[in-house]
């Protein structure tokens, strides 16, 4: 069942130099209960895409979709009130450089109390009056905290972000998203730039939320070897194409996509023994920036299959599941 | 027109072109601009343009009002003083003092202040202390007041008077410098170019001044703004231009006992200050924009 | 946080010093022709600062009173006339500035702006005589000069003539404290237009820079809605800034606020430092920098000491510093 259904996203992006159609026509389909792995380059769009879901984008962005339905609700269709109110209990979301999204001029206490479910103005004035506001509170930020794995909650309460490292300022990020127990947690590159010990705590911790309370997670990076493992579904996003979506399994048995060949190929792999000084596989070429964006399927020039016909921007073609947009993706026995 | 762009080629433009491209678009901007090069030319040719020479007596009409109000004639189109004096010859001629001293100024201050500030966020230790220690000291007495010493301490005059209101202005400026430039000094770009070993000529060039043009022209403007009304103010209350010359701020102190007779004798000057710092502001405030816009 | 403090203390004293020899120079300059020539400049300097510091100023030329007596008189009156302007900017300013920094580049952000561009560009010293002029100030009975009606006799107390007034409401039943606020009104109202302009410009610049950062957009993922989002999350964040950029514009405020009381022709240091000026006596000018300019630096730096306790941020800058 899907928990969140995007079809056709395309955002335009105008500058004085023109517009430019920095994502063009994704579906997005995002079982509930798994882990959707969401892959792409920087500046592939995923950031833009993550949202777009939220309805944060800037206001100079032209956003339009076919349809975008979280459960039975459609997006497109609610008003703003409705739209916050959806956001603070049914999607939550992760970001990259967690600090920086943190209010520097709080303690984070008040920043965590903010985010509780019961917090409404007749229990604020109540509280008041009864003084044990904080108290039960501060049980419901310790088990939060417990959680995500803070030990000294104390402490890490009565600081400024300023004084957190990194890690913990994820981890009360993380804490934050869960503590309306939403159904969807959009995590936005979560781990860049953390120490490899941190990165792997904070994959293990969202692994674990997805596997004991059935979160549904849609996790974006740009380090293909790093998520796939986790995923249950993956998305290959270039240059803002949606370029090849299915399970893991899937993808990474029987990939289709030029793209996602390469990409497999270039993820190391120590199994396989690798010649002495061989070089490593990777695609030839670099991203083209956003305004010299090729015509037809944008993997065009680099694409090692590419054919006179990919000058044509290729179709979504659907096999039982596995979605590819390719002129002429690879198919064997099982899938054709 | 041969269509010949037919893979929607975009050349990648240099980001000040980029950024005059985005000017170009605000039509309030690039009418300000085209005024504020009127002004300029006005100012520099205000002895050609001129009808009547701004001193030359006129007995026949004393006091005229501007030729649409009743009572006043085509022949002076904004009318005369009590010496049948021609207003507008007078305006032109009192722009052209407090206009072109502040343009003076500001591209002095500009230049010395941009020197002095830079040197002073890229050097540590006792030359930086004295230099700050010593802004703070002048950033605290009023621009009034150091009007006043200067003025005391030499004569009044319209040199003097400029002199002073640089020297108001010039603290303020090397402040704003400095705080810009020592805020870029730990953004990553410029510890690369320091590390790369650049010079610290190449640091400000490649490094810097790219990246402070809006707080730049904030502070232009801020300086150009302040320079006209100090010029007017010192005009006003008589350190500043002496007689015969004239300048906006001391024409309206000289018909001020004329205000109930003649009002216009003191709205028009006022009027025209108003409408310079406007044109400036709007221009620069387009600019700041389309910068801003530029650098997102 | 001590390191702070004493770096702060020493910037107060180095500054002083070059203010006390400023003044000492003018006062050495308008003495000249009395000084003997050949005594040292250094002990000179010497004696100067010890008669400052005994009080000793020198006598005015115009009504025979002390110096630092005629100085502190006026320019507590100018600095009244500066904190009922800052009052109503304020008021008037700030929630200006947070509407126009929240709906940035909207209609309502280029109306309010447009007007803080009108305030800034005109002249205060135009301003105050087109209100003069202004037949409505008739109208509604304002007056246009001094600080107030010479019928009252207020007895000085504080230097601050509004509070001396209440003060002294036993004699004239608040009616003199009345006739003070309607003196008041013309200048601060020509003040205030400058000094709004500049609040506005400063709150406006510091919430838009607010608005783009990472935390608000956090907050709006919170699911809470914008006015939830202004007062916890913005104001405290947008506000503190405005405060040392303002500190910084103290002294043209106190020059614009001079100018006027002298088109107003209000008891201050304005028109102090004037008249001395036209009956050639240069002493009160050095006098005036120890008096107003030592106020600014005493204030910045009370504001500096202040803002540091007050704000998280600032405290996390000195750290960073270390």
């Amino acid at each position: 069942m899907a928990l969140l259904d995007i079809r056709n996203l395309s955002i335009d992006i105008t500058t004085a130099q023109g517009t430019t159609r920095v994502v063009d026509k994704v579906s997005l389909h995002i079982v509930d209960g798994s882990i959707h792995g969401f892959f792409g380059e920087s500046g592939s769009g995923k950031s833009l895409i993550a949202s777009a879901i939220l309805g944060l984008h800037n206001p100079n962005w032209k956003v339009t979709v076919d349809r975008m339905f979280l459960d039975s609700k459609d997006l497109t269709k609610l008003s703003p009130s409705e739209r916050r109110k959806i956001m603070g209990k049914e999607i939550a979301m992760i970001f990259q450089h967690p600090r920086s999204y943190l209010d520097p001029s709080k303690k984070i206490f008040p920043q965590i109390n903010e985010v509780l479910p019961d917090i409404s103005l007749k229990n604020r004035i109540f509280d008041k009056i009864k003084h044990d506001r904080k108290k039960t509170s501060t049980q419901q930020i310790k088990a939060l905290f417990h959680k995500v794995g803070i030990q000294n909650d104390q402490a890490v309460l009565q600081s400024y972000p300023h004084q957190l490292s990194e890690g913990i300022c994820q981890k009360i990020m993380i804490a934050m998203a869960i503590a309306n127990n939403p159904r969807l947690i959009i995590a936005d590159e979560p781990t860049n730039a953390m120490e490899a010990v941190t990165q792997a705590q904070i994959l293990r911790l969202l692994y674990k939320l997805n596997r004991l309370h059935s979160t549904t997670i849609l996790l974006l990076s740009n380090n293909f070897g790093s998520i796939c493992h986790l995923s249950d579904f993956i998305t290959l996003i270039y240059c803002g194409q949606a370029v090849e979506s299915g399970s893991y399994k899937k993808i990474t048995e029987s990939p289709m996509h030029p793209y996602t060949e390469a990409m497999i190929k270039t993820t190391l792999n120590f199994n396989e023994s690798i010649i002495h000084k061989s070089q490593l596989y990777t695609l030839q070429g670099n991203i083209p920036s956003s305004n010299q964006i090729p015509i037809g399927c944008r993997l065009g020039p680099r694409c090692p299959r590419a054919q006179r016909t990919c000058v044509k921007n290729p179709d979504t073609s659907n096999y039982k599941g596995h979605t590819v947009r390719c002129h002429y993706p690879t198919l064997d026995e099982k899938t054709a | 027109m041969l269509i010949n762009n037919e893979f929607n080629e975009q050349k990648i433009q240099s980001p000040l072109h980029y950024i005059w491209s985005i000017f170009l678009k605000n039509n309030f901007a690039v009418f300000a601009m085209w005024v504020g090069i009127g002004l300029i030319l006005i100012s520099l040719f205000a002895d050609v343009i001129v009808l009547y020479s701004p001193f030359l007596q006129d007995p026949e009409h004393l006091l005229s009002a501007p030729y649409w109000i009743e009572g006043g004639t085509t022949e002076h189109l904004f009318g005369t003083d009590d010496l049948g004096r021609d207003t507008l010859a007078r305006l032109i001629k009192g722009f052209q003092f407090t206009f072109g001293g502040a343009l003076v100024i500001t591209c002095a201050i500009t230049f010395v202040g941009a020197i002095i500030g830079s040197t002073a966020a890229l050097t540590r230790g006792l030359k930086a202390s004295v230099l700050h220690h010593l802004l703070d000291a002048l950033l605290t007495i009023p621009t009034l007041l150091i009007a006043f010493i200067l003025i005391v301490l030499f004569d009044p005059s319209y040199q003097n008077a400029l002199i002073a209101v640089s020297l108001s202005l010039l603290p303020q400026f090397i402040r704003g410098i400095y705080n810009t430039i020592d805020s870029q000094l730990n953004k990553q770009y410029v510890v690369a170019l320091q590390l790369d070993g650049a010079t610290n000529i190449r640091l400000l060039r490649f490094g810097i001044y790219p990246n402070i043009l809006e707080p730049i022209v904030t502070l232009v403007n801020r300086i150009f703004t302040m320079a006209i009304l100090e010029i007017a103010t010192l005009g006003f209350l008589g350190f500043g231009t002496q007689s015969p010359d004239i300048e906006l701020g001391k024409l309206i102190a000289d018909s001020i006992d004329l205000s109930y007779l003649s009002p216009w004798l003191i709205i028009l000057p006022g009027l025209l200050i108003f409408i310079i710092i406007m044109v400036v502001n709007i221009f620069t405030e387009g600019l700041r924009h389309a910068i801003i816009q530029g650098e997102d | 946080m001590l390191n702070y403090l004493f770096r702060r203390l020493n910037l107060l004293l180095i500054t002083a010093l070059i203010l006390s020899i400023i003044a000492f120079i003018i006062s050495l300059w308008s003495n000249q022709a009395r000084t003997v020539q050949d005594v040292n400049v250094f002990i000179l300097y010497l004696d100067y600062m010890g008669n400052i510091l005994q009080g000793q100023w020198g006598i005015s030329l115009i009504n025979q009173k002390s110096h630092m007596q005629n100085g502190l008189i006026a320019f507590s009156s100018t600095l009244e006339l500066c904190l009922v302007a800052l009052l109503t900017s304020v008021i008037i300013g700030i929630p200006l500035g947070i509407f126009s920094g929240i709906y940035r580049n909207g209609i309502l952000d280029y109306t309010i702006m447009s007007i803080a561009l009108i305030g800034l560009a005109l002249p205060a010293f135009w301003l105050a005589i087109m209100l003069i002029m202004l037949p409505i100030t008739f109208d509604m009975g304002l007056p246009v000069d001094g600080n107030i009606s010479p019928i009252y006799d207020i007895p000085m107390i504080t230097g601050f003539q509004l509070i001396d007034s209440l003060l002294a409401s036993d004699l004239y039943n608040l009616a003199a404290f009345v006739d003070r606020l309607t003196h008041l009104i013309l200048p601060s109202v020509v003040l205030s237009f400058f000094l709004t302009s500049e609040i506005i410009r400063l709150t406006r610049y510091s919430i838009s820079q607010v608005m783009k950062s990472n935390y608000i957009k956090a907050a709006n993922t919170k699911g809470l809605t914008v006015i939830q989002i202004v007062f916890r999350h913005v104001l405290k964040n947008a506000l503190p800034p405005i405060i040392p950029q303002l500190r910084l514009q103290l002294n043209t405020i106190i020059s614009i606020a001079m100018t006027v009381e002298i088109v107003f022709d209000a008891q201050g240091s304005g028109v102090w430092l004037l008249t001395s000026i036209k009956a050639g006596d240069y002493l009160a000018l050095s006098a005036a920098v120890i008096i107003i300019s030592g106020f600014i630096l005493l204030s910045s730096i009370v504001i500096d000491i202040l803002q540091m306790f007050i704000s998280p941020t600032t405290r996390k800058m000195l750290y960073a510093d270390k």
